[in-house]
């Protein structure tokens, strides 16, 4: 089943006067259960079309449909119910509140939509102990590792049971093991509970796991290729 | 949660918060303490005329005050006096004969007005005996003792026992003049009482007057708690022919003075809390552009613009709800200080006491003063956050998640 389309995204910037063609012409789709990267130098467009597809940023011409609806109609309200609804994030510099624990973090999502305290209590509980966290519920971000802040981001990501989750450079910022640690999770996640996952990266960690990648260059897509 | 999120934010940046909650606090106590000490000098510029000068009522015959004619007395003024004296609420009553007329020393000569008081009831009406500040209160000389302000006496360049002579018109329009020997100096803050009142005994004046026992004036002060318009009403009732007054309407400048020195309250209150909004504006705008990120990150995850505000709001209120009780607790304990020990302003005593204020203050502020500044301080906060939060709101995610 489809669950992202793209059609002839186009993004412009116009920087002091010059245009910069982030985004030429994309057409996409991208099934449930994926496990997408889509990879490419920097600058060549990765970061920007994500946010696209995650309605963060909108496109200078062309549509991205979520499971059927045209998210590139919405005015920002109807965006940001939409991305709360839908959409999980998963940032570079993980970008949790400094000022929440990590249950308090995952709780959030659950909140911004009215769940009821029982339910929200048990879903967090649950993700973050998916997530290796059970015993770190009432840290804050400052007294977690990168790894382990990073792992609370997909937790935060999850709770909301999105359509999909978009992540950023999730492994940008993290060593090797915190790096393998946080992708057998995501792994696991596609693996057994069938969420879509799509990254924008360059690291070849992340691309060896994928079983898409989604090559760009110059804002264009060079190569599509699903993996074995 | 979003209270939860605003509450630890603003603990965030504790020394940013303090300076806020500081300076809310700051004005908060300047503003009590301002209208304590603004209140101080007009509670005892008017409380030392009522009490010292004018009394809560006064009676009078209506013709009386037009000329000061001292043919229109009061008819049977001494037993309405004891009559009122027993009505509820009364706490002192005392009748004076009065006229103009011109005080002389072997140096000088002034006008004044010349009371014929009942010694007894004057010094509950009026407190005029705790008033001596040299000599005694009709002690000491038997034959027409005089008691004057001690402007007045400086003025004539006399001292105790020395001889004066009062002149004036009597009854039939004869020009009258007796003697008389100071024999006591009051000094008070009332302008009319050190200057321009001269004090003799009842008996002396209006033997000099010719009008037997008859009065010009009744002075009637309250119980503290009594509105003074039922005993005006209640008088006015049963003797329709006589006037009676309460010192607002005796002293209309002195509800006119209170009501303006209350509307000061709001000017001060304008001066400070503008300040204050401009000190809370900075501060959580800087708290704003800080978190530019977070912001960006918490609606690109789904916290919707309504919510954003909402949560800069709470942060500014709660700067405001943890800063004005302490502020009004701080005020407060300082005006319950000084309303003990007073503030001292001796050092400027000779120019407070030209215009009739006291050198010692004794600051005052209203119980609903303290609701006024707690609602001005939470709308203060409220009108601070409009900005920032607008500012918050107005972020593109994409923006500020890319910000540094």
């Amino acid at each position: 089943m489809e669950v992202i389309r793209a059609k002839n995204l186009v993004k412009t910037y116009n920087e002091n006067e010059i245009e910069v063609h982030a985004v030429q012409h994309i057409d996409l789709s991208i099934e449930e259960g994926e496990f997408t990267a889509i990879v490419g130098p920097s600058g060549c467009g990765k970061t920007t079309l994500l946010n696209i597809l995650g309605g963060i940023d909108e496109p200078t011409s062309g549509e991205v449909f979520i499971d059927g609806k045209e998210i590139t109609k919405l005015n920002d309200n109807e965006l940001i119910d939409f991305r709360l609804n839908n959409i999980g994030y998963v940032f570079q510099a993980y970008n949790l509140i400094p000022v929440l624990t990590a249950y308090e973090n995952t709780e959030f999502i659950m909140l911004l939509q009215d769940w009821p305290k029982e339910k929200r209590e048990k879903r967090a509980i649950e993700l973050l102990e998916k997530v290796g966290l059970k015993d770190k519920l009432d840290s804050r971000p400052g007294k977690l590792s990168g790894g382990q802040q990073q792992r609370v981001a997909v937790a935060r990501a999850l709770a909301s049971k999105p359509k999909f989750v978009l992540a950023d450079e999730p492994t940008a910022n993290l060593d090797s093991t915190a790096t393998t640690q946080l992708l057998d999770i995501m792994y696991r996640l596609n693996q057994e509970e069938n969420i879509t996952f799509v990254f924008a990266t360059h690291d070849q960690r992340v691309m060896d796991r994928a079983k898409r990648i989604i090559r760009l260059d110059d804002g264009k897509i060079i190569d599509d290729k699903k993996m074995d | 949660m979003l209270v939860k999120i605003a509450w630890r934010n603003i603990w965030r940046s504790r020394a940013r918060s303090l300076v806020v909650i500081g300076s809310i606090i700051v004005g908060v106590w300047a503003l009590l303490f301002g209208n304590g000490f603004m209140n101080g000098f007009m509670v005892g510029y008017s409380a030392d005329i009522i009490q010292h000068d004018i009394s809560n009522i006064q009676v009078h015959n209506p013709e009386f005050k037009k000329d000061y004619d001292i043919v229109f007395t009061i008819p049977n003024g001494d037993e309405k006096a004891n009559e009122i004296r027993q009505w509820e609420g009364v706490k002192g009553v005392s009748t004076r004969s009065i006229t103009q007329g011109m005080i002389s020393s072997p140096q000088k000569a002034a006008g004044v007005q010349i009371r014929g008081i009942d010694l007894e009831n004057e010094a509950i009406v009026t407190q005029l005996d705790s008033m001596i500040n040299e000599g005694t209160y009709f002690e000491g000389i038997k034959r027409n003792p005089i008691v004057i302000g001690s402007k007045l006496a400086r003025n004539l360049k006399v001292k105790i026992r020395s001889k004066v002579v009062l002149t004036f018109n009597d009854a039939n329009g004869d020009i009258i003049a007796g003697a008389f020997r100071v024999v006591g100096i009051v000094k008070s803050s009332s302008i009319s009482i050190n200057e321009m009142y001269a004090f003799v005994r009842q008996e002396d004046l209006n033997k000099l007057l010719a009008i037997g026992s008859e009065i010009h004036e009744i002075a009637i002060v309250t119980e503290e708690q009594i509105d003074e318009a039922l005993i005006v009403n209640k008088y006015s009732e049963i003797y329709p022919d006589d006037k009676a007054e309460s010192w607002k309407e005796l002293a209309p400048e002195l509800l006119f003075m209170q009501e303006m020195y209350g509307s000061m309250l709001y000017v001060l209150m304008a001066i400070i809390l503008t300040a204050l909004v401009f000190g809370i504006v900075n501060t959580m705008l800087m708290a704003v552009l800080e978190r530019k990120k977070e912001l960006g990150v918490l609606m690109a995850i789904g916290m919707n613009q309504k919510k954003v505000y909402l949560m800069i709001l709470i942060e500014t209120l709660f700067l405001a709800f943890v800063a004005s009780p302490i502020g009004l607790l701080v005020g407060y304990l300082t005006i319950l200080y000084y309303r003990y020990v007073g503030v001292d302003l001796s050092n400027y005593s000779e120019g407070l006491e030209a215009f009739g204020y006291s050198s010692i203050l004794y600051p005052y502020v209203d119980g609903s003063v303290y609701i006024i500044v707690t609602i001005g301080v939470i709308i203060t906060a409220f009108i601070a956050a409009l900005y920032p939060a607008w500012k918050a709101v107005k972020l593109k995610p994409v923006d500020a998640i890319h910000s540094i």
